[in-house]
């Protein structure tokens, strides 16, 4: 009987180890998820399209994952979480030089550019690069083709992109040798950033955002 | 008596430890259903040990072969998976329309995949994330160099 006894207390012994194994296992998984979820940044990417289907797609991706995730792919022109671009000196135009004069520049208007095509607008202010571009041969286009139709839909034609970087952002993106753009870097530039619209593109068809904050859900 | 009840006893709490072992990493669940004439229905529930210990048993020449299809992606997916246990319940992609919806997202350290298409047909996976890492892990220790 005492035998018996002992092997009980024995196998309720280890049942109870085992629970409380386990049960410390769970606590120590959530508290890690509470405290990585603090100052967790998020990219979001959300796409609306204005066609008779109306497709939305919406993409949550931590930033930390993003930074560590990029590197293991190694395809085409990216390595090592660095893109590889033979277009960073076109024609005349070297891209770097240039960004290098505006990140030593004061804050200001650089280049606006406003013709019947387009508007372009590239400013620097408050630590964000902006850079804003409508184009409006696209509207044109699509008034026309309304016009024929006789569609009223005409409004509100032509393509406008938004983009508001930070330079930091910017700085870690071209820190990469030459022809390449560092994008690992420019993520944790970004994690250590707080909310940022980072892109809004918006025409007749499609809206597309994309922004960092810190909630690991779209609005 | 006393050798049946600790007999039974030690079957039972052998069958409880094992039981343990074989779903502590959970589930893989996988539904099919076609809402068509002819369309298919399928379910089933695997414990995920079963994929990894499978992997052991796996003939050489197959596992050599999906090694060699995966190696550029072990690392991705090695490196994705690790990272996906970091986020239990949280929405990844979600692609809808007026006809189909897809969404990938973690549930419960799950990953989950919900297809919906406007013909009726549903399919719905879950993974544990440690399953794909345990997999990244095994075709990797199996491809040496990537």
């Amino acid at each position: 009987m005492k035998t018996s006894r002992g092997f009980l207390v024995l196998s309720f012994t280890f049942v109870l180890a085992a629970a409380t194994l386990l049960a410390s296992a769970a606590i120590a998984q959530d508290t890690t998820t509470s405290s990585s979820g603090k100052s967790e940044q998020w990219i979001h990417v959300r796409v609306e399209s204005k066609e008779d289907r109306g497709e939305t797609v919406r993409v949550n991706v931590p930033v930390e994952m993003a930074a560590k995730v990029i590197p293991a792919i190694n395809k085409n022109n990216l390595h090592d979480g660095k893109v590889r671009i033979d277009s960073m000196h076109t024609g005349d135009v070297d891209l770097r030089v240039i960004l290098d004069a505006v990140r030593s520049s004061r804050d200001g208007e650089y280049v606006t550019v406003q013709n019947r095509e387009n508007d372009v607008r590239v400013a620097k202010s408050a630590g964000y690069l902006y850079i804003h571009v409508t184009d409006k041969s696209e509207g044109k286009k699509e008034a026309a083709k309304d016009e024929k139709t006789g569609s009223k839909a005409g409004a509100g034609h032509g393509s406008k992109v938004d983009i508001k970087v930070p330079m930091k952002v910017v700085d870690a993106l071209f820190s990469a040798g030459k022809d390449e753009l560092d994008i690992v870097a420019a993520l944790k530039a970004l994690s250590g950033h707080g909310d940022t619209e980072l892109v809004t593109v918006k025409d007749s068809e499609n809206t597309v955002r994309i922004w960092v904050d810190s909630k690991n859900v779209a609005d | 008596m006393l050798i049946l009840a600790k007999a039974a006893l030690g079957l039972g709490a052998t069958m409880a430890m094992g039981g343990l072992y074989v779903f502590h990493e959970g589930v893989i669940r996988v539904d099919v259903d076609e809402h068509r004439s002819g369309g298919s229905h399928v379910h089933f529930w695997v414990p995920a040990t079963i994929v990894a210990t499978g992997m052991h048993f796996m003939p050489k020449d197959r596992l050599n072969h999906a090694t060699q299809e995966m190696r550029p992606f072990l690392p991705a997916l090695r490196e994705i998976a690790k990272e996906l246990e970091k986020y239990p319940n949280v929405e990844l992609v979600d692609v809808a329309d007026a006809r189909d919806h897809v969404r990938v997202a973690m549930v419960d350290g799950k990953l989950r995949i919900d297809a919906v298409s406007g013909d009726g047909d549903v399919v719905h996976v879950s993974v544990p994330a440690r399953v794909l890492r345990d997999v990244a892990d095994e075709l990797e220790e199996k491809a040496p160099g990537v």
